[in-house]
């Protein structure tokens, strides 16, 4: 049993850097979390400090139950994977993921049926015998998650694993990463600043900016209901559309557009009627044609980028430039086209231009 | 001949040949030629006699059984000596601690003292009469020693001068390659639980080991040529016992005056070197390359 638990935990650097503030968050035994954000935001230290590599400010973590505020990394009984692999460059593959159970000073015949264990998981056997700069980046972080795998630990953590990776690799260490989780049931947290792979990978996500969490929830709930207008840009490829849109009644416009919105929303956006408010339309839900009534307004094509499944469009509407994706990619279209660009009502957000929270419907 | 970028980096690096060939290119050749020839300040025949001085220079049982000996005795320990305190107050500064500047640069003193004042000062400290040695081993009820009159209390107080002279200098490129070591490793092992000694013979020493051949390489080469700490604290004595090469090539042309022999003898130990060199730089390509 491996639960971990952060209460009010803060990272002061000196006094003018407060990197990480009052996270307070729990993860279940044999929960895969994901912590992401923009750089700067306070995940990988909140990481580096549940790994005992970073001191802590103020606040409790506990691991298992047991506060480890002052124990040191190898007594938490966590393994980490980093970035840039940390691999012991001298040592041979077998050699590297021996040494952390030659430090517990484990018989060599079991070391040995461990690392067998772990090279069928991964498929390491041929290059046991090998020098870590002999492999490819991903065959180094397939050893370094090897490394981690033998120790059998309570905790997996890592650290950016796959952002030295290209972006075919990146996709599939993704899987296999899962795969692993998986087989080896093991509380993991996982930082990166990919939402891709934070909501790919997360059986929860936890959105971070500033120090602070901004939202935790499964990848759906943060896709669906984000907490507030930073975590609706964020979370999503390509991002969502924010457009500053002044309501009228039970609708909405700009100088280039204008949107009825359903039912709900307007009982909702009724004690903003007449001011402004910030819309977030996400690129997938919009489509070309006229759509349902008052769901569609006029917009000027910018740029054209075919992707062969489909095509993403760059468009304008009034002062405001709106992405369309899934267009399908044999759709005859050029810059400079006049469009009609629908919304999917039902799907529309809506955000305090102050508060920045959503205005829900 | 050349074209204008070619002038222009021949033109660059002209100052710098002409003063090599001058000053080193040149004084070799001179040498190379009296090695050949009988050619004593007193009496310069400047006679032809072939390998005649090389002969004598390696018949020598002086040379073959005394400074020879002392100098690759020499080089080794004082190497060793240095590399290995040097090493440990480079680990010591490695962590940070309250005054550790301070410390880092109290101690860097000893490369600012030129050998010879070193050598002065330790003389006087083992002075058998009035040396600072002495005075506290005899308030202490034990008897002084005429500490540079015996062999290898003389030898030992040369070897020491040269480790205290050359230890910072150890210290500070062993802790410049120590921080410039990658710190995710060293995370690593502290999360997989590896002890202070696993962390140090395993992960550290292995790093580090470029930096290290490269210092020794250049140490050692430089501590075959010592001159001044021995010329200065025993000068070669008591008899010739602690004498090393370059005192050797140095008694022969300078004070025999016999530059003949003494070239021969120059140009022997620059063979040594040149060999040497070339074994240690093979040694270092190995291990970097490993």
């Amino acid at each position: 049993m491996a639960a971990i638990s952060l209460n009010k935990l803060n990272k002061h650097y000196g006094s003018l850097f407060h990197a990480v503030k009052d996270v307070d968050l729990e993860i279940a035994d044999k929960e895969f979390v994901a912590l992401v954000g923009p750089s700067g935001c306070g995940k990988s230290t909140t990481l580096r400090m549940i790994a005992g590599l970073e001191d802590i400010s103020s606040g409790e973590i506990r691991i298992g139950g047991k506060i480890v505020n002052h124990l040191p990394p190898r007594d938490r009984d966590v393994a980490m994977v980093f970035q840039n692999y940390a691999l012991y460059q001298h040592m041979s593959v077998y050699d590297n993921l021996a040494f952390g159970l030659r430090n517990k000073r484990v018989a060599e015949t079991e070391i040995r049926s461990a690392i067998d264990r772990a090279a069928d998981i991964l498929g390491l056997h041929e290059l046991l015998q090998r020098k870590p700069k002999q492999l490819s980046g991903g065959q180094q972080q397939r050893v370094a998650l090897g490394r981690c795998i033998v120790r059998n630990p309570q905790v997996f953590l890592f650290d950016e694993p796959l952002s030295n990776l290209d972006a075919k690799l990146r996709a599939r260490m993704r899987i296999e990463i899962k795969r692993l989780h998986a087989q080896i049931p093991t509380t993991s947290v996982f930082v990166t600043h990919d939402q891709i792979e934070a909501m790919t990978l997360g059986d929860r996500v936890v959105i971070m900016r500033d120090g602070y969490v901004q939202q935790v929830g499964t990848p759906l709930t943060v896709y669906e209901k984000p907490a507030n207008k930073f975590v609706a840009g964020f979370i999503g490829a390509p991002a969502m559309n924010f457009v500053d849109v002044t309501v009228r009644g039970d609708a909405v416009e700009t100088s280039g557009l204008k949107i009825s919105v359903n039912p709900a929303y307007a009982r909702a956006l009724q004690p903003y009627d007449g001011k402004p408010v910030v819309m977030g339309v996400r690129p997938e839900h919009l489509a070309l044609g006229d759509g349902a009534p008052g769901s569609s307004f006029d917009a000027r094509v910018e740029v054209v980028e075919q992707l062969g499944s489909e095509i993403l469009l760059e468009t304008r509407a009034g002062a405001d430039s709106i992405t369309v994706a899934r267009v399908p990619a044999e759709t005859r279209i050029a810059p400079g086209d006049r469009v009609k660009v629908s919304s999917q009502l039902s799907r529309l957000h809506f955000f305090d231009p102050n508060t920045e929270l959503p205005i829900s419907g | 001949m050349f074209g204008e970028q070619q002038r222009f980096v021949l033109l660059l690096i002209a100052p710098a040949a002409l003063l090599m060939l001058l000053f080193q290119v040149v004084p070799i050749v001179i040498g190379a030629n009296a090695s050949f020839r009988d050619w004593a300040l007193y009496n310069p025949k400047k006679i032809w006699v072939g390998l005649a001085h090389y002969h004598s220079v390696i018949t020598d049982p002086a040379f073959l059984y005394v400074v020879l000996p002392n100098t690759f005795l020499f080089m080794i320990l004082s190497v060793l000596g240095a590399l290995v305190t040097g090493l440990a107050l480079a680990l010591l500064l490695n962590r940070p601690f309250p005054g550790q500047k301070i410390v880092q640069t109290i101690l860097l003193v000893p490369l600012m003292v030129a050998p010879v004042i070193a050598a002065i000062m330790i003389r006087w400290i083992f002075n058998d009469q009035f040396g600072i040695v002495n005075v506290v081993l005899e308030a202490l009820g034990f008897d002084g020693q005429p500490w540079l009159v015996q062999r290898w209390s003389a030898f030992a107080i040369i070897v020491l001068t040269d480790i205290w002279l050359w230890t910072p200098w150890f210290t500070l490129l062993l802790l410049a390659g120590l921080q410039s070591l990658p710190k995710e490793p060293f995370e690593a092992a502290a999360i997989d639980g590896t002890s202070t000694w696993r962390v140090f013979r395993y992960l550290t020493l292995p790093m580090l080991r470029p930096v290290i051949v490269v210092c020794v390489v250049i140490r050692a080469i430089d501590a075959f040529r010592t001159f001044d700490i021995v010329w200065t604290l025993t000068g070669g004595g008591p008899g010739r016992s602690t004498e090393l090469f370059s005192l050797y090539a140095y008694v022969l042309a300078f004070l025999n005056l016999d530059l003949g022999r003494g070239s021969a003898a120059a140009i022997i130990g620059g063979l040594i070197i040149l060999v040497l060199g070339v074994v240690m730089y093979r040694l270092v390509d190995r291990i970097a390359k490993a």
